[in-house]
């Protein structure tokens, strides 16, 4: 809508600007403002196609408190500053990966958007998600038993949703937080999301002739789910935001943003 | 003592830290209120609020919506600071002078102006302080009474001390009836007893009730004397203060009611419940057959399949709009450069609006308006359209937009995130957990008289029942002629086992052997059926509470209706403060789902729903619409967002 009033504002503004003119040049004005139409209309045109329509986004979610937006930081600054608390709303920008800064060469910029894990803020996600390359699930591995079905639950979402089939968007499960001590491994987190992840799915078909207007089958029927089932690509990976060891997701970024 | 001073940006980075930048060190706050205050507040549409409280904390805050800031001061509950407002103020102001959003770090710029702000603050406070104790001294009781909000003073009296203040005035003057009639009365406590007995008028005896109630119940005070205050809070509620609202009077009534209650439990056997002055009846008024067999051979009449429950239905009137988000979203990137120059070329003549609060006031207001025509409570309505204002106040308009178009999208974001459920409401997925743990799944389900209970349990039991799980339903209402028969008839066209015990049984004895006999059968879900309840029925809202209390069911459903006006935010508010205040173990259990009844006979006055979500934080997880077993199905928030706004 905001495109359509731009251009109503341009035929309005030529017209204007051609009726000063005197009645002699009449047609004259016409032509050039018609003209002057078609090229605009061409130049958008061209513009669209040439852009790139791939998506180059990576968007960065997951349960809130697992440590998105320090992830973002560190990823923007190599360091998350003076700490985070809950975020309300999204955090959006293109950098260029702090780490590779000091690359010599041509370095292309990321976009990174990271969405608010909150419950009530999901509605974020739906809107980010077809613009989106790949996305970077972080699951919080010092906390992991307590919201393991929560997270399950979100992954869920992610996974069936019909872009991310379609488009067969990459997926990264972060385990975030490994520096910690008492943080469970990435395996451990790997076996317990596919388990939740299995019975989530069982539930979920129950509802058998309903046709759900979103959601799209996961996995193969009569066997327990597994990450390798999914059409898009699912890693697992672990690393630590605070301390800044988040070099799983910069080769995930590398790996699947291409230039 | 300011505690701390925190300036984050909306998406969650800390700017600057006052405790940090000050004490240099991690004087850290205990818990983390600051993420409370964002969960339980600002994301609950609560910004309009004027402080709120966790554990020994009390919190304030204000924003900058253009920068998109949000400054909070933190300080001790026990203190009551005056300068906090004034210095969040001023705080706000300088350092959105200096904010830069590439900037992270503002402690050498920021640390010695905050140092004279406060310094500043301070000095003001006290000197107003001063100032104020010069005239007589009840006044400067009146004003610490008089503003609004959490904050305690400290005697602790509420802040909402200004309607308490007329209570106390009537209350002391009918304090003498009422002592005189509750001394009468003897075994009763206050509300059942002057109900009951009458033996004033009855105008006088409600207001005794009313002002007792106020008096006597104890964090009753504070919620009534406060109604605007959403922010509730578990703690808060469960903390007992010694409400010394009407003074002497107060006490000397709340020392005589408690001494009758306790002689209560004494009692062994029911009393039949009597409405009004007529002398009990002694017959028994029970047709129940005694045989059960007889009744079966009358009804044989077992429910066919009647087709899918609606909640297996998706209404899918969201395809057609997605598609057109994807075109737009793909040519924005090439308009957006276009937009860029022209946008350029033209505020000057759309001009640079600061949204002031001045100009959101009427578009406010018509919107406020619109949603209480579309039966939403006042209260919420207000609250909400504050919340609103809080979040737009100094935000620069886009060229070409109206205000107006900028305070629907913003309500409307507002509605979607607090009808947005805050938990998973997947049902099936809970009964599938607590069957592995070889326990049935319990849900009770409570209301005031008349919603539809029964009717609607049906219906989930239904809905269950095509889902594969075997459900069994517990017959609680042992108060309402037929309410069993009614169940009896439901179960035996759906081919359901009951558990029922008849009339005049104690509702949770009977739960609870209903769920004993549930994991004997290996029943995956009961369905527990209670008796209707006005919310400020005393003896009935204590024996629910000790339903719940005892039997701990998984899910505690409340069932309103859809046409009830602003009558739900009183009965959600005082349910779940009857179930916190008599519950036994210090987490209670309060309501935890919402089931919205009745959903068919508003055509488009959708409000209650919106008045429920918000004054409780439960999700829908129901909707009732139609009489038959079919009619059940989900909350869709994105058609009652647009319905609420049309």
């Amino acid at each position: 809508t905001q495109r359509c009033k731009m251009s109503c504002c341009i035929h309005y503004a030529c017209l204007g600007f051609c009726f000063c003119d005197i009645e002699f040049h009449w047609y004259y004005c016409i032509c050039v403002v018609i003209n002057m139409q078609l090229l605009c209309m061409f130049g958008c045109l061209t513009a669209s196609c040439l852009k790139s329509s791939k998506p180059n986004t990576i968007v960065l979610s997951g349960l809130s408190g697992s440590g998105k937006t320090v992830l973002f930081y560190q990823l923007r600054d190599g360091s998350s500053h003076q700490g985070t608390v809950t975020s309300m709303t999204h955090n959006n920008a293109t950098f260029v990966l702090h780490s590779e800064l000091e690359r010599k060469g041509k370095i292309k910029p990321v976009h990174v958007i990271d969405v608010p894990g909150h419950a009530r803020l999901k509605s974020k996600l739906d809107e980010v998600l077809p613009q989106a390359a790949g996305v970077v699930f972080v699951v919080d591995a010092l906390d992991f038993l307590s919201s393991m079905q929560a997270s399950a639950e979100y992954l869920y979402d992610i996974l069936t949703k019909a872009t991310v089939v379609k488009k067969r968007i990459p997926v990264l499960i972060f385990c975030n937080k490994t520096d910690k001590v008492t943080a469970h491994s990435k395996e451990f987190i790997k076996k317990q999301l596919e388990k939740e992840v299995n019975k989530l799915r069982e539930s979920r078909n129950a509802i058998s002739s309903a046709d759900i207007s979103d959601e799209v089958q996961l996995g193969l029927p009569g066997e327990a789910f597994n990450f390798s089932q999914c059409q898009n690509k699912v890693i697992v990976d672990e690393g630590a935001g605070l301390t800044g060891d988040v070099s799983a997701v910069e080769q995930f970024i590398r790996e699947y943003v291409k230039p | 003592m300011l505690e701390e001073l925190l300036i984050f940006t909306r998406g969650g980075l800390i700017l600057w830290s006052s405790c940090r930048a000050l004490a240099g060190g991690a004087a850290l706050l205990k818990g983390s209120p600051i993420d409370a205050l964002i969960r339980s507040c600002l994301l609950e549409e609560r910004s309009g609020d004027a402080g709120f409280t966790k554990d020994a904390y009390a919190l304030k805050w204000t924003f900058n919506n253009d920068l998109g800031l949000v400054f909070v001061a933190v300080y001790q509950r026990m203190l009551h600071l005056l300068y906090v407002d004034d210095l969040l103020a001023a705080v706000r102001r300088d350092f959105s002078q200096i904010y830069n959003p590439k900037r992270v770090s503002y402690d050498d710029l920021f640390t010695e102006t905050f140092r004279q702000l406060h310094l500043e603050a301070e000095a003001r406070a006290e000197a107003m302080k001063k100032s104020r104790q010069q005239p007589a001294n009840p006044s400067s009781g009146g004003a610490a009474r008089g503003p609004a909000g959490k904050k305690l003073g400290p005697n602790g009296r509420p802040g909402g001390g200004a309607g308490g203040k007329k209570n106390s005035g009537s209350g002391k003057d009918d304090s003498d009836g009422g002592d005189s009639g509750k001394e009468q009365n003897g075994g009763f406590t206050a509300n059942g007893g002057s109900v009951a007995k009458g033996g004033q008028e009855n105008g006088a005896v409600k207001d005794t009730s009313r002002a007792a109630r106020a008096v006597v119940v104890d964090n009753d005070g504070k919620e009534n004397g406060d109604p605007n205050d959403g922010a509730f809070d578990v703690n808060t509620l469960r903390r007992k203060t010694g409400g010394k609202k009407g003074g002497g009077g107060g006490g000397g009534k709340k020392n005589d009611v408690k001494k009758p209650a306790k002689t209560e439990p004494k009692k062994v056997v029911k009393q039949m419940r009597v409405w009004d002055d007529k002398p009990p009846k002694n017959e028994k008024l029970d047709f129940t057959d005694p045989a059960d067999e007889r009744g079966e051979e009358v009804i044989e009449k077992v429910l066919t399949n009647q087709g899918d429950s609606m909640m297996d239905k998706d209404e899918d009137l969201s395809s057609d709009s997605e598609d057109e988000e994807e075109e737009e979203e793909e040519n924005a990137g090439a308009g957006q450069k276009k937009k860029g120059w022209f946008s350029s070329m033209f505020k000057s003549i759309a001009g640079n609006n600061v949204l002031e609060k001045s100009d959101l006031q009427p578009a406010l207001k018509a919107l406020k308006d619109r949603l209480m025509t579309k039966n939403v409570a006042e209260e919420i309505a207000e609250k909400l359209c504050e919340s609103v204002a809080a979040s737009l106040e100094g935000k620069k308009l886009g060229s070409f937009t109206r205000i107006s178009s900028t305070v629907q999208t913003a309500m409307e974001e507002a509605l979607l995130r607090i009808l947005t459920p805050r938990r998973s409401i997947d049902i099936l997925r809970d009964v599938q957990a607590a069957k592995e743990r070889g326990k049935p799944y319990v849900v009770v389900f409570v209301g005031v008289n008349g919603v539809g209970k029964s009717t609607n349990l049906a219906k989930v039991a239904y809905w269950l029942l095509q889902h594969n799980l075997s459900v069994m339903m517990a017959a609680c209402d042992t108060f309402r002629s037929g309410a069993v028969e009614q169940l009896r008839t439901h179960a035996r066209r759906l081919q359901i086992p009951i558990f029922e015990k008849g009339y005049e049984k104690d509702p949770a004895v009977v739960a609870k052997e209903a769920i004993q006999e549930a994991t004997r059968n290996k029943s995956d879900v009961v369905l527990v059926d209670t008796a209707g309840r006005m919310q400020d029925n005393e003896p009935l809202m204590r024996a629910l509470s000790k339903l719940i209390n005892l039997n701990k069911p998984d899910l505690v459903l409340f069932v309103g209706e859809a046409l009830v006006g602003n009558d739900a935010v009183d009965q959600l508010n005082k349910f779940n403060q009857k179930l916190a205040d008599l519950s036994t173990v210090p987490t209670a259990r309060l309501i935890d789902g919402i089931l919205l009844t009745k959903f068919d006979t508003i055509d488009d006055k959708v409000g209650a729903a919106l008045s429920m979500v918000y004054i409780s934080g439960s999700p829908v997880m129901f909707v009732g619409c139609g009489q038959s077993y079919t009619d059940l199905k989900k909350l869709n928030v994105k058609s009652i967002v647009k319905t609420l706004l049309k």
